[in-house]
Order: structure tokens, then C-alpha cells, then sequence
């Protein structure tokens, strides 16, 4: 086994991202990140997990293509069950049978809050997002919730403007105040530049590792507050040189997510 | 048997009027993109427009003026990028100001499914301290209610029942009484549709009532609750319906572009929505070429056995 030294902070988050799982795991996956970093986990080291999006759909395979969200039409070809949302957001995510849910996010904040709906004031917003689709559903009802985002410092503010995806509120106790179950909500944020926790008291976010092309200094400087970095910080361990092979030729072949083909814009039709 | 065939251009202007509510059926594929054009080129206002997870097809209603109102989880083009209607709507007011209510996938769909059973609530743990509960808009102190269940005492979410006057759906395949089968990712469909107090199916193919008694599982919908049934083959585009074509993602990211700004979105309608006369000058423009790419390689299921049973045991026959 050796490691990798032409990696993308992209492929670095999908490679820890998929850590997180193990094996025979049940996932709820919402789109984007999710979608390649749990096909990558099925495809290295995690071959038995069920995989489950919101529209209904239930995958113990590989699609012959990548899909570009959690409602692309491969799916259909390749699922062992395909119903209605209520099957898979009901039956199984409300019925507490998934091991993590991973979601894609806008804006996380101080307490794993997850914000999709708007920045600014809801009523006027400065810039309208396309709201909830099932991640309000995946963070308030999953055992263990992982979201995934590129890191920006402007994704990160101390409180997002709206919660469209509740986390841990306002911190300790928060949510059985609200209503959601115990033992549910965030665990970690896996970013580009490091993998995030949440204090087992106040559910207060912290530094857990960072990555080796970074430091725990540019980390912190990717937060609007001052986040705390645990007494046992680490660096992440870097994928191997096989890992990402499997990631590039096997799982994403035409760069779809790792290149960012599935923006290509065309303008006349 | 009655045949309630009709053409997009009746079954819209019979069943859709001003300030209705209506239910657009769905989710991703199924979504029915030539009845919203024909409701775009007959101008109906003040619509109430209720979907679960909106791509393009309310982004565009939005724009050209046809709403009021909007109940959904999920406006956005699936590139990812902007709805851009949506945003100029929300952000500037343009056309003009709409009100909103927004919920998640899972709470929106226990809505339609209370809606379609007519229960009078329905009781879910999800949504609570999450925004889209601090805000609520036309449906005021009535979007939900959080109590302590009778039973144990937990806090629940209770919503009430959804229901519509109008739903539309692209489905597969219908006969013309409008027994309506579809199949593959269904999302919030089957509840929703069947929320509605009048409906039009949109089919790929009209088939014969034999070929879907051969397979009544797969129907969606009973034809005695549907008012018009419209043939409509490659009504879904430019989203898709498993077995008769692919998404086109060309064109989502063609719309993308070419509604970036108002002109542009003006632009868009007059040449694709107000410049066409049906859908198939609709798909006149896009070309014999593309819809083959886009139709995909047999997947066929096993034919299954629902058995005949046509005799009784002779012990029970007088």
C-alpha cells in the first residue's frame, strides 16, 4: 500500500468520507458528495451497504453511470426496490433503520445546523437557494448525520441564516427540546480541508483532523468563529495511490463530480 | 367505460381554471412539462401551484406569471445550478410577489397522504426545530401543530391534510378511462395525485383496458377518480420517464443559460412556450436526432404470473 501524492482536496474528502462507513451499513444519501462518496465506499471496502435516496429508490449495486443526483434515471435499472418517498424517507429513514445519512450542504454553522433555503433574511433574501427536498428530514431523524461540503470561510458563519436542516440547534439538550429523538443528529462535517466533530456535551463543533497539504492554522481560518480544536487532533490519513485510482477510473471515469463536467453549460439548444 | 380522452389544449381549459390549486405530479421523472406549457399559453392567474420536488417546470410557471402561491420542498435546476425565475421572484419580485410554504420531502408527502385519505391530521417526528417550521405563510397557525402525544407523552408534529382541486401527472401508460400506470422512482406521486378532486393523466401511450388489467399493480391511479386523459408522448421532456426516454440534460443546461435573465426567460417563453402550438411543435424543435439519443436500451422486466382463478372448489359450488 502507498499513498497518494497527486490527490485533489475533492478526492481527499470522498476518500474520508467514505471511512466513515462500514461495511453492511444502512445509508440514507442525499445528492452531490454523498452520491460518489458512498458508491466509492461500496466499490473499496464497504461492497455490502445498502444505499438510499429520498425519491424511493434502494441500491445494493454499482450503475453502469454515475448518477448526477439522487433521481437520475440509472437508478431505476439498478435498484432492488423503487417506490415512493414515504417507502425510503418513511419506512426506512422514519422508522430509524439507517446507520448514517450523508447531505450535502450551502452553509453549515457552530452547531452542525445546515442551512439550503436562502442567505439573508427569509422574508428577502440576498440570494434564494432551493430549499429543504429531504435534508430537513435526513437531519432530524438519522442516528448519525455526516455532511459534506467544499470549504469555504463563507459557508461556515457562527449561525446560519436559516435552518433548513436542524443539527444541534443551540447545543446541549437542544433537540429533545424541539422534539427529535434522542441519539439522532450530526456527527461529523467532512470538508476539503479536515473531518469536524461535535462535543459530546455541548454539541459545540471542533477540529477532529485535518488533512496533510494542510494545518491546523488554515483549518481555523476556514471558520467565522473561533473553533476549538480537540486535544487529540490528527492529520487525516492521506488516500493511497490505489484508492484513487478506483476513484477516477472506476467510479468517476468521466470526471463527472471530480471535474465538474456535469456544469458544463451550453447556451443555445 | 367512459373515454375521457382529450387534447392538452381541452383537458387544460376545462380543469385548470384561475386560483386553483393545483397539484403537479412527479418526482424528477413524471413531471408533466407539456400540460405547464399549455397552462403557461392558455395564461391562467393566481394558481396555487403545489409540488413536492420542483425542477424547471414551476421555475417556468413562476415566471410567466401564473402563480400566487407555492407549497414545495425543492426549487432548482438539477445542473445544480439557479432556478432562475424562482430567484428573480423571491429576490426582486418579478413578475410578481408569491407567497410560499415550504416543507420537507417526507412531511409533504405525509400531507398528500393524509390528503388523499382525507384524515383529518397526520402525526410525524421529523420537521421540528427546523426553520421551515418558525416560518409559515397562507397556511398561518395552520401548517402544523406540535403536541404531546396522548400515548406517551413525546412531542409530535401534527400537519394536516393536503388536498387539491386539480392534480396533473405524466405517466407511462393509462387507458381512456384513465387507469394510469407508472413505474419507477415515484417519489410523492401516488399519494399526491390521488389528493386531488379533479385530475388529468398525461400518458406516454393510451393502451388498451386488457393491457393494464394484465398488470393492475402497476396502476397508480383508478380511472373512476380521473376527469381527462391526454396522449402526450415525450410529455416529460426535457426530465425523463423509465423505459421511454432519458433526462436531457442539454436542455436544462440550454434553459439554464437562456433564462439567466429576464429578457432571456422572455426570450425562452416566446420561442418555446407562446411560439409552439402543442407539443408536437414542441418537439419539432428538438429534433428527430435527439429524442433517439435520448431514448434508452430495453430494460425489460420478467413478465410476471397474476394467475387466472376462474373456478371455485366444487365442495363450495350449490
Amino acid at each position: 500500500m502507498k499513498y497518494s501524492t497527486d490527490y485533489t482536496p475533492i478526492e481527499m474528502m470522498i476518500v474520508a468520507g467514505s471511512r466513515q462507513i462500514q461495511n453492511e451499513q444502512i445509508l440514507m444519501v442525499g445528492t452531490q458528495w454523498p452520491i460518489i462518496t458512498t458508491l466509492f465506499a461500496k466499490k473499496t471496502h464497504a461492497p455490502d451497504v445498502t444505499i438510499c435516496y429520498e425519491g424511493g429508490g434502494v441500491l445494493e449495486s454499482i450503475p453502469d453511470r454515475i448518477p448526477l443526483f439522487t433521481g437520475d434515471p440509472c437508478i431505476a435499472s439498478h435498484s432492488v426496490f423503487l417506490n415512493d418517498s414515504l417507502d425510503t424517507l418513511g419506512m426506512i429513514l422514519h422508522r430509524g433503520y439507517p446507520d448514517i445519512a450523508f447531505l450535502p450542504a450551502a452553509n453549515v454553522d457552530r452547531y452542525g445546523n445546515v442551512n439550503t433555503t436562502c442567505f439573508g433574511e427569509y422574508s428577502k433574501p440576498k440570494f434564494r437557494l432551493g430549499g429543504s427536498g429531504g435534508a430537513c428530514d435526513f437531519g432530524s431523524l438519522a442516528k448519525r448525520v455526516i455532511t459534506m461540503l467544499e470549504h469555504e470561510r463563507q459557508r461556515f458563519p457562527e449561525k446560519v441564516d436559516f435552518i433548513t436542516t436542524p443539527g444541534h440547534l443551540s447545543g446541549s439538550g437542544s433537540r429533545q427540546e424541539a422534539g427529535l429523538r434522542a441519539g439522532t443528529g450530526p456527527d461529523a462535517v467532512i470538508t476539503t480541508l479536515g473531518i469536524f466533530k461535535f462535543d459530546d456535551q455541548t454539541k459545540e463543533m471542533y477540529v477532529d483532523a485535518y488533512y496533510p497539504e494542510t494545518s491546523i492554522e488554515e483549518v481555523k481560518k476556514g471558520f467565522q468563529w473561533d473553533i476549538k480544536v480537540s486535544k487529540n487532533v490528527t492529520m487525516a490519513e492521506p488516500p493511497t495511490e490505489e484508492e484513487i485510482r478506483t476513484l477516477r477510473e472506476a467510479i468517476d471515469p468521466f470526471g463527472m463530480y471530480l471535474r465538474g463536467n456535469k456544469a458544463k453549460s451550453v447556451s443555445t439548444y | 367505460m367512459k373515454n375521457k380522452k382529450a387534447s392538452m389544449e381541452e383537458a387544460v381549459k376545462e380543469f385548470v381554471a384561475d386560483g386553483d390549486t393545483v397539484y403537479l405530479g412527479g418526482f424528477i421523472q413524471h413531471e408533466p412539462y407539456a400540460a405547464v406549457h399549455e397552462i403557461i399559453r392558455q395564461k391562467r392567474r393566481g394558481l396555487t401551484v403545489s409540488k413536492c420536488a420542483g425542477m424547471i417546470a414551476l421555475d417556468k410557471l413562476i415566471g410567466a406569471g401564473c402563480v400566487d402561491k407555492i407549497i414545495s420542498t425543492y426549487i432548482w435546476n438539477p445542473l445544480p445550478k439557479p432556478a432562475h425565475a424562482l430567484r428573480r421572484c423571491i429576490e426582486k419580485g418579478i413578475p410578481h410577489e408569491i407567497r410560499m410554504e415550504e416543507y420537507s420531502i417526507l412531511s409533504l408527502s405525509l400531507s398528500y397522504f393524509a390528503g388523499a385519505l382525507d384524515l383529518p391530521f397526520i402525526a410525524t417526528k421529523t420537521l421540528m426545530g427546523s426553520d421551515l417550521m418558525r416560518h409559515s405563510s397562507f397556511f398561518d397557525e395552520n401548517k402544523f401543530r406540535i403536541i404531546e402525544s396522548p400515548f406517551n407523552g413525546e412531542k409530535v408534529c401534527l400537519l394536516p391534510p393536503l388536498k387539491h382541486d386539480v392534480g396533473i401527472i405524466q405517466v407511462q401508460r393509462a387507458d381512456r378511462e384513465g387507469n394510469a400506470q407508472a413505474w419507477g422512482l415515484m417519489g410523492d406521486s401516488k399519494y399526491g395525485i390521488n389528493s386531488c378532486s379533479k385530475v388529468i393523466i398525461c400518458a406516454e401511450e393510451i393502451v388498451d383496458t386488457e393491457v393494464i388489467k394484465r398488470d393492475p399493480s402497476r396502476t397508480i391511479i383508478p380511472g373512476f377518480k380521473v376527469h381527462a386523459v391526454v396522449e402526450e408522448p415525450w410529455g416529460g421532456h426535457p426530465s425523463y420517464v423509465s423505459g421511454y426516454y432519458d433526462i436531457d440534460w442539454r436542455y436544462f443546461s440550454f434553459y439554464e443559460k437562456a433564462t439567466e435573465t429576464l429578457d432571456g426567460f422572455e426570450n425562452y417563453l416566446d420561442e418555446w412556450v407562446y411560439g409552439v402550438r402543442d407539443r408536437s411543435e414542441y418537439l419539432e424543435k428538438i429534433g428527430k436526432k435527439n429524442l433517439d439519443e435520448l431514448k434508452p436500451k430495453p430494460w425489460k422486466s420478467d413478465p410476471i404470473d397474476y394467475g387466472f382463478c376462474g373456478k371455485h372448489q366444487e365442495e363450495y359450488v350449490r
